[in-house]
């Protein structure tokens, strides 16, 4: 399928964001081979992201992230796929350790520069009816299941510049199903890892929890630090049907020199409940845009959300709790501490729809500088239409209290040793809520190695 | 009890950093190892900011006198390295640190008395832990919780004593520690640090407070009372008696007659 059957003709001019790499030969050459619906479904976001402007600081959601001096997408070149089928002896080491944290497992998903490498899951699972496989086997071998879920009801393409980006180019990703009424004993590992310098990543993640299912996702991606700027771009898409639970959690743990956007969405039904907890610590920048929608009475989401950057790292969070139906409930619980020169932005909002009455939703961000040049914007907003709700948001922005170190230091801990622990329990007070297996001791080993760094 | 006091304090004065006034205008004080001191005073006397600058509160300075312990001069130590020499400070009002379990608190606070690349054995510091509690009739499970985060304020005066009996100091402050208690939270906190002394007799013990109600829990082998910065009266537990029924009022009178002199 090319592009001249679905389109009219582009708007004139130059448009934004279209480079050497990122170009409809790229979109071509995916969707080359695919079945019609795909290589459509591509197309129209192509068209979408032609016509859609790069977000600018003039638009409030992206007021502290200026794309036009943080993103190169000039400069940006092809991925080199990874190879498949690369056996695990072949892995770099730093991805072979975190999988080795982790063995316990459902199932696996490892991808290697765009593209999964490994896929397994435990055979009892398979049998009955759950489904983990790479989104470019999946084409082939659960078509439906894509066709009617991939990038249409969670994280469509006209959602903005880059869900039409990553609808139209992502190369590689995972997808679970797990079916009415099962439960995975143990949570499935989708661990990514990028290598390749200045290149353009972009990928995606599936999660389907039909009626009545429980299932754990855990999602780590990995680089080194790059010289030159590499760009990942991901898209999370979490269907949460009626009466299931879903826990998933997100470990961001990129080097310097990436720019790192995560699109996530859970779409949430009657009864359901999303845990969910988004780890950032890597990337020099790192941009999330974290949405969940109550779209059935009962539904509850439950937001987790943990930073700590140092150096010259910039994190953004823009988050939204959206109520569109009554009796549901939303919890989000946003902490970070910043050191160094680094800085955050935490923007969420919680949209109350005209007939969601007994709302219960709330939002919090915590923000701990631990220098002076370290910097933090809190922005929560709520947008109320019902009467009948209770909502609330808060953030502070603060420094160490010093009667906490004094505190410690009479105890016989040195400040630096006194300092570290008061940032450890802060960050650590979101990972008390239990998220999935071996998540809490990843985090915290990461969040140690960077308070020695 | 002949031996050389353990802390002694010459004619030590100190202000809030960055004050003009000074708070403690020249105290005396020698405590050998194993005796129980009370200082004694009414509101603004000094008491608490005594406490504070034996400790080394960033907040205080001293501007002058001298102070000892064990040997060595404790105004030059930082304050975590008085801690590692021994002097404890249990706080009239403990800090909470959200996300830092009491066990893990103090774990690190032994580790911090180590030598660079010793580690504090697990195993050695659980067993420890739990006979401790165990002395001081505690639910293993408080050691679980977060340091001071939500607790009442029996519950934070009983983890200052935990701490207390776990860091074995060879000089423990209590600063008002009995200020806000109720008589059962009160006996708690006393059986605690008798218990304590009882085990470690050399302990010394310095009570720092404002009503003479812990005393009938605590006898303390001296009392002192300060007021507007100046030891005024010492002597045996009968000094508090006598506060008792006096007040603290015809101590200020002395003080008067003091400074006209």
């Amino acid at each position: 399928m090319s592009r001249t059957s679905t389109l009219q003709a582009p708007a004139a001019g130059p448009l934004e964001g279209v480079t050497a790499t990122i170009n409809a030969a790229a979109v071509e050459r995916l969707a080359a081979g695919e079945p019609d619906w795909l290589a459509q479904r591509r197309w129209r976001a192509w068209e979408a992201y032609e016509r859609t402007p790069l977000p600018t600081t003039r638009l409030e959601e992206w007021r502290y992230t200026d794309l036009s001096r943080t993103l190169d997408l000039d400069a940006l070149r092809p991925a080199a796929p990874g190879p498949r089928g690369l056996s695990p002896d072949a892995w770099p080491a730093e991805l072979r350790q975190a999988m080795r944290e982790d063995w316990d497992a459902a199932g696996h998903i490892v991808e290697i520069d765009g593209r999964v490498v490994h896929t397994d899951l435990l055979p009892e699972l398979a049998a009955q009816g759950v489904v983990l496989a790479s989104l470019t086997d999946a084409v082939h071998t659960h078509e439906d299941l894509l066709r009617e879920h991939l990038a249409v009801e969670a994280i469509p393409p006209d959602q903005g510049k880059f869900s039409a980006l990553n609808a139209a180019l992502w190369t590689d990703g995972a997808v679970l199903f797990v079916p009415r009424n099962v439960t995975l004993p143990l949570p499935v590992r989708i661990t990514r890892w990028v290598s390749d310098p200045a290149a353009a990543y972009f990928t995606r993640t599936l999660v389907v929890g039909e009626g009545g299912s429980t299932l754990s996702v855990v999602e780590e991606c990995l680089s080194p630090s790059f010289g030159e700027q590499t760009f990942c771009l991901s898209a999370t898409e979490v269907l949460a049907d009626d009466n299931s639970a879903t826990h998933y959690a997100s470990l961001q743990r990129m080097g310097l020199g990436v720019f790192h956007m995560a699109l996530y969405r859970s779409l949430v039904g009657r009864d359901a409940r999303t845990d969910s907890l988004h780890v950032t610590l890597g990337a020099s920048t790192a941009r999330l845009d974290l949405n969940s929608e109550l779209g059935a009475p009962g539904a509850h989401s439950h937001i987790l959300g943990l930073y700590f950057g140092n150096e010259d790292q910039h994190f953004d969070h823009c988050t939204s709790q959206n109520h569109a139906a009554p009796h549901a409930t939303s919890d989000l619980l946003y902490k970070g501490a910043l050191d160094d020169a680094s800085g955050s932005v935490f923007r969420g909002i919680i949209r109350v729809a005209p007939g969601a009455q007994r709302t219960d939703a709330y939002q919090t961000n915590r923000n701990l500088l631990l220098s002076e040049e370290a910097s933090a914007h809190a922005l929560p907003n709520l947008e109320i239409e019902a009467d009948d709700v209770r909502c609330s948001h808060g953030a502070t922005v603060g420094q160490l209290e010093e009667e906490a170190l004094f505190y410690l230091q009479s105890r016989g801990l040195s400040r630096r040793r006194a300092e570290r622990l008061v940032v450890r329990g802060f960050l650590q007070d979101v990972l008390r809520r239990r998220p999935p297996g071996g998540v809490t001791e990843k985090v915290t080993r990461a969040i140690e190695e960077k308070l020695r760094g | 009890m002949s031996d050389a006091p353990i802390l002694r304090t010459a004619g030590l004065r100190a202000r809030v950093t960055e004050e003009e006034m000074e708070i403690l205008k020249g105290v005396d004080l020698a405590i050998r190892p194993g005796e129980i001191h009370a200082i004694m005073g009414p509101n603004g006397s000094g008491k608490s900011t005594l406490a504070k600058v034996l400790a080394g509160h960033p907040g205080y300075e001293v501007t002058g006198g001298s102070a000892f312990f064990d040997g060595q001069d404790l105004l030059e130590l930082e304050t975590d390295e008085r801690a590692r020499a021994g002097v404890f400070m249990a706080f009239q009002y403990p800090v909470a640190i959200p996300g830092v379990s009491i066990a893990n608190f103090l774990r690190t606070a032994l580790q911090a008395r180590l030598e660079d690349g010793e580690e504090l054995d697990l195993f050695d510091f659980q067993d420890i832990l739990l006979e401790r509690m165990e002395l001081l009739e505690m639910s293993p499970s408080f050691a679980e919780r977060a340091v001071n985060d939500g607790f009442s304020g029996g519950e934070k005066k009983r983890n200052e004593i935990l701490q207390m009996a776990v860091l074995e100091p060879s000089l423990a402050i209590m600063d008002e520690t009995d200020s806000g208690l109720d008589i059962d939270a009160l006996k708690v906190v006393a059986r605690g640090v008798n218990t304590l002394q009882e085990e470690r007799p050399a302990m010394a013990v310095l009570l720092i407070t404002h009503y003479q109600r812990l005393l009938n829990y605590i006898e303390p082998d001296f009392v002192h009372v300060i007021v507007d910065g100046r030891i005024v009266l010492s002597g045996g537990p009968e000094v508090a008696l006598s506060l008792e029924e006096g007040g603290y009022h015809e101590h200020r009178k002395l003080q008067s007659t003091v400074s006209a002199a």
